[in-house]
This record gives C-alpha cells, structure tokens and sequence, in this order.
C-alpha cells in the first residue's frame, strides 16, 4: 500500500496527471496522479491516509521547492492539476464526511486591481494543503470581503495587490474589517509589499510567496 | 565639457563615460497622472497631450531622455466610444460598445468587457487566423490593451521631437513575443502550455518575433535612439532559466539584432528576480538591461551585476520606485540613490532610473531628488 502512497505523492510533485498526459517526457504512457488514486482507493487504501500522507506532502515540497526558486510557475501548475486531478477521487468522502478539510481560506484581489496570477497561484497551493478555498475574484471591494467573512466564522483572509496604487486599497480594506472584526486573521501579498508594509496596516501576516502562506496556515490551526 | 541630454544618454549606452550619470526614469501611467492631472481618458487616447506631457515631465524633472511607453494613438480615438462622463475629480467613465472603461489618475484604465474574454486552447490555434500578421496592439497588463493605429502608428515620435528638438534621448518600447504568447493564450495555459505543447508555442512565438521585428524595424526610423523591450514574464518568478533559453532568448535575439543592424540601441526590461539569468540576457546580444531590481522587490546586487555583464551591456537602474522612493525617509531615500550612483559610476555605462515604472504616487519632491543628486555627486572627472 505504501507503494501508491510513493507514487501518487512522486505524480503530483512531477505534475503527472494521468496516462495521456505527455508531461514530463520520462513518465510518458505511465499512470498519473488520477489512475493511481483511482486504484488505491479501489484496492481499499484509505482515503484520509492518500490525502495526508501523499497528496498534501507532495504538494509542500513542489511548494518549498518553488520558494527556493528550484521550481517555476508552469511545473507549479502541473503539479496542481496532478493534485487537482486525484482530488476529484476523494470528492465524495469529503462530501459524506470522512475527510474534513482544514479550514477555509478566503481570498480575493483588492479594489482596483484585476490581477489574478499571484492570487490564483496562492490559491492552488492552499488547497493542495487541505483547505477549502472561497476565491471572491478580482477588483473585490471592502464590503464583499466583509460579508465573505461575516459568513464564514472561522475563515482566514487572504488580499492580494499588484499595484502601488491599490496597496491603498488593500490597507482600506484590512482597518474596515479589523474594525468590525478584530480578530479575523488576514494575509496579504503581492510584488509591491512587504513585511513592514503588512505591519503598518494592520495586517496579520505577509506572503512573500505561496509556500509561506502555507506555512502560516499549518500554524495557526 | 558639458553635454547635452541626449548625449549623455547615448554616450552611456555607447559603454562610454559621459560628463555625468544620466538620469531617465520612465513613469508609470498613474505617475504621470499624478503630476499633471489631465483629463485621464484624453491623456490615454491622444497622441498630442501624451506628447506634450511625456516632454512637460522630462523638462520638469531634468531628466535627459524620454521614454515612449504608448504608440500608435489614432486621431479618431473618439470615434468608436459611445458615452465619456466625468465620474468625479481625475476620474471618467469611457463605455464602448464591447466594454467600459474606467480611467483615473490612479493608475492605468481598468476595463470590464461586456462578455468575458475566452481564451481559446493552444491546440486550436490556428497560426494563420489567430496570430495577427502584423502588430496592431500592445498588451499593457492583464485584459488591458492599447489599440495601435496602422495608420498612425508612431506619429508620438514626431510630435516629441517637435517639442523638445534634439536636446533629449527619445526611447521607443515594444513588448517581447513571450509576452505576445502569454496574453493570447492567457496567463496559466501560456506558461502549462511551455511543457505541454513547446512545439507549437514556439511556432506563435516565430511569427510574432517576426512581426515586433518589423515594428522595431520601422519604429528606429522615427528619429529615436533606442527600444526598450518589456519582457515582465521572463523573470526567476515565472520561468527557469532553461525555460529562458528555449522560449525568450531566441526571439528577442532575432529582435535586437534587427533594431541594432539600424543602428539603434536595445534594452531588455524584466522586472522582479533576475539574477540567475543575467548572463542568458547578456548572450540575447541586447545593448543594456533595465530593472534590475534589488531586495526585497528582485534579487539583483548592482556592483554585482557590473562585475558580470558590465563589460558589454549598459545597465539603467536600478533604484526601488517603492521601498526607497515612495515608502522611505529622506534619509534613507538620500542613501539608498547615492550608493546606486556611486556604485554605477563605476560601470562602464550607467543610466540612472528607477528598476520598474516610477510608482504613481511618489512624490515631486522625491523626484526632483534625482536630478539634485545626479548634478551633486554625479559628474565623472
């Protein structure tokens, strides 16, 4: 058993979806993630034992690796589809209980801004962490992020901003809900901030890249 | 001898020492907004008032050269918008009949499209009907485009230099074919379909390099001393190096060499972290890197980036337009500009700029600052 462990957790950090997938060239007409969770649940692996011990440790180290830039963006991407694509075998124990996610991240760009790479790259690899993901999209106001959370105790809050100009937005946002809702957890990110950009608007953490914001998750639950 | 500023820019270009540093920051949008307060909208569409205020900001803040981030505005730019209203101070509503326009001093126009924009999947691209056969737009950010007019497509050039004469450098900007791919194939499936289809991507990115190369080509004749080519996808925070090679280098290589075989300069701009590629955008054959953006915004170390590539390429950089010029006391602002200047004038060619776009709203003060400095410290013996 453990041996699908290995190879679906070796699938999703080579992103290696399935058997069709030419993607990477040296695993060409192998099984992919989709297969191989297919058949281990098939073979009576238990679900909860694919998801923690393959599928959101793989993903934590294409995460670490692409914070060390040893990795880019498009292997990233595979490797979430590969994720995204064993994930879809484990929908049905989420639904009937048996998996729980860890938590709920909410996450939108700020007013003015329609840029989505860095927020939507965020958002793959919190979900292949094991949280459930509510994106609000892009050019979200203060108001919709504040209902977001007013219906969704519990959740942490992600902004993201790539512009200097809506970095004004962003610190808009983070006091309108602080004021209302102290002790909402919020991370921001985005090319122009910073730490001490994050401080002095109120903000709880600052996301240099994907994999720290997956860290301060796995830290505060 | 005193220099004029176009000769100090080009002298520097030339990996030449001129009588000082050069100063030439381009400015973002909002950041020309910001300092002159045009209608926005106007400023966007017009030829004439991009111009003069493109020649109103260089005279303003010293700068010895401009930069020509737009081209190709048509005089009929009214004709295809439906309603302009003032929403309220520095800010205009442009609806047209396939999307609305929001224009500000902020920063560029954000557009919402009637019906959403589908991408269509790179294995149905058809190179013949979905690559144009010659440039018609530039694609200035995620869904944001400026239609170039081919009738008009660098008429700015002329109007510039019948504002400002030969006194400053004029620089053009064309957008890198990598670009060109990622935009038409949309971000995510661009950068998937590097691995998933290489083949191909590099059959778009052959036909467009062909095309920008005739744009470059007919742009140099327009009286300007050099092109910056805006690469921003080509950075450590998107691609490997290997990705690098295979998918940017080659092209702007084909690019720069047909603009410096007219005589004219090139400079790649890639902002964010680039120090692992350095030396793969030397070997594109490009006259001088832009950006080159320092901790915590890129990675690159000036005196460095001198030691490994300044022996054949100008550098023009590399100042952080937001951690130094738009967040910092003037203390560390001073400090930060002066060690860039010291550390450039020992460099075979310099050009001090901002890395990026100078942040919309940074200050008068703060600019002005550079020139102080460049006249203060600046001067070679």
């Amino acid at each position: 058993m453990d041996s699908y462990i290995d190879k679906i957790s070796f699938c999703i950090q080579k992103g290696k979806i399935d058997s069709k997938s030419p993607y990477p060239p040296e695993m060409k007409g192998e099984p992919g993630a989709d297969e191989l969770t297919m058949e281990a649940l098939r073979d009576g692996l238990n679900a909860n034992d694919i998801l923690t011990k393959a599928m959101i440790p793989a993903m934590g180290v294409v995460g670490e690796l692409f914070k060390e830039k040893k990795l880019f963006v498009p292997q990233v991407l595979m490797s979430a589809k590969a994720m995204s694509s064993a994930m879809h075998h484990l929908k049905p124990y989420f639904a009937s209980g048996e998996l729980k996610q860890k938590g709920l991240f909410i996450v939108g760009t700020v007013a003015g801004d329609l840029h989505d790479i860095g927020k939507n790259l965020v958002s793959m690899m919190i979900e292949g962490s094991g949280w459930s993901v509510m994106d609000l999209g892009v050019d979200v106001k203060s108001e919709q992020f504040i209902e977001a959370i007013r219906d969704n105790p519990g959740s942490v809050l992600g902004m993201s901003a790539l512009l200097t100009t809506t970095m004004e937005s962003m610190e808009r946002s983070v006091r309108e809900i602080k004021s209302i809702y102290p002790q909402q957890k919020i991370i921001v990110g985005g090319a122009p901030l910073s730490s001490d950009f994050a401080k002095r608007i109120g903000a709880d953490f600052y996301a240099q890249n994907p994999q720290t914001a997956v860290e301060y998750l796995g830290n505060i639950k | 001898m005193k220099m004029t500023p176009r000769e100090r820019v080009i002298e520097a270009m030339s990996l030449r020492k001129p009588d000082r540093v050069p100063l030439m920051c381009q400015f973002s949008i909002g950041a020309m907004m910001q300092q002159l307060k045009p209608s926005p909208a106007e400023f966007w569409y017009d030829g004439r008032l991009f111009s003069v205020g493109l020649a109103d900001l260089c005279e303003r803040f010293s700068f010895d050269g401009i930069l020509v981030s737009l081209h190709g505005h048509s005089p009929q730019w009214r004709d295809e918008i439906l309603s302009i209203r003032k929403i309220e101070e520095g800010k205009e509503e442009v609806v047209f009949k396939d999307r609305t326009e929001i224009h500000s001093w902020n920063d560029l126009p954000m557009v919402k499209y009637n019906n959403k924009i589908e991408k269509k999947l790179i294995d149905d691209i058809d190179l013949s009907r979905d690559v144009p056969d010659f440039i018609d737009y530039i694609p200035v950010s995620q869904d944001l485009y400026f239609k170039v007019d081919p009738q008009y497509p660098f008429e700015i050039f002329g109007y510039l230099r019948e504002l400002v004469g030969d006194k400053y450098s004029i620089h053009g900007e064309i957008t890198s074919p990598f670009d060109y791919l990622l935009d038409l194939l949309g971000y995510e499936q661009g950068l998937i379909s590097l691995i998933m289809n290489p083949e191909k991507c590099k059959k778009i990115l052959e036909k467009f390099t062909e095309n920008i190369a005739d744009l470059a080509e007919k742009m140099c004749d327009c009286g300007i001393d050099a092109i910056k080519i805006s690469s921003p996808f080509a950075g450590m925070g998107f691609i490997s190096p290997e990705h690098y090679s295979e998918f940017v280098l080659p092209f702007e290589s084909i690019i720069i060499s047909r603009i410096k075989a007219k005589g004219k300069f090139t400079y790649i701009h890639t902002c964010g972290h680039i120090d692992d590629r350095l030396e793969l955008m030397r070997d594109s054959g490009s006259s001088g890197l832009e950006c080159l953006d320092p901790e915590p915004v890129g990675n690159v170390d000036l005196a460095n980036a001198f030691s490994r590539i300044g022996d054949s390429m100008f550098i023009k950089g590399n100042i952080d337009s937001v951690n130094t010029l738009l967040f910092a006391d003037d203390i560390k602002a001073y400090d930060d500009v002066k060690k860039i200047i010291e550390t450039g004038m020992k460099g075979r060619g310099f050009i001090l700029s901002t890395a990026c776009s100078l942040a919309p709203k940074v200050s008068s003060q703060r600019i002005e600052m550079l020139h102080k400095m460049v006249e203060d410290i600046g001067y070679y013996q």
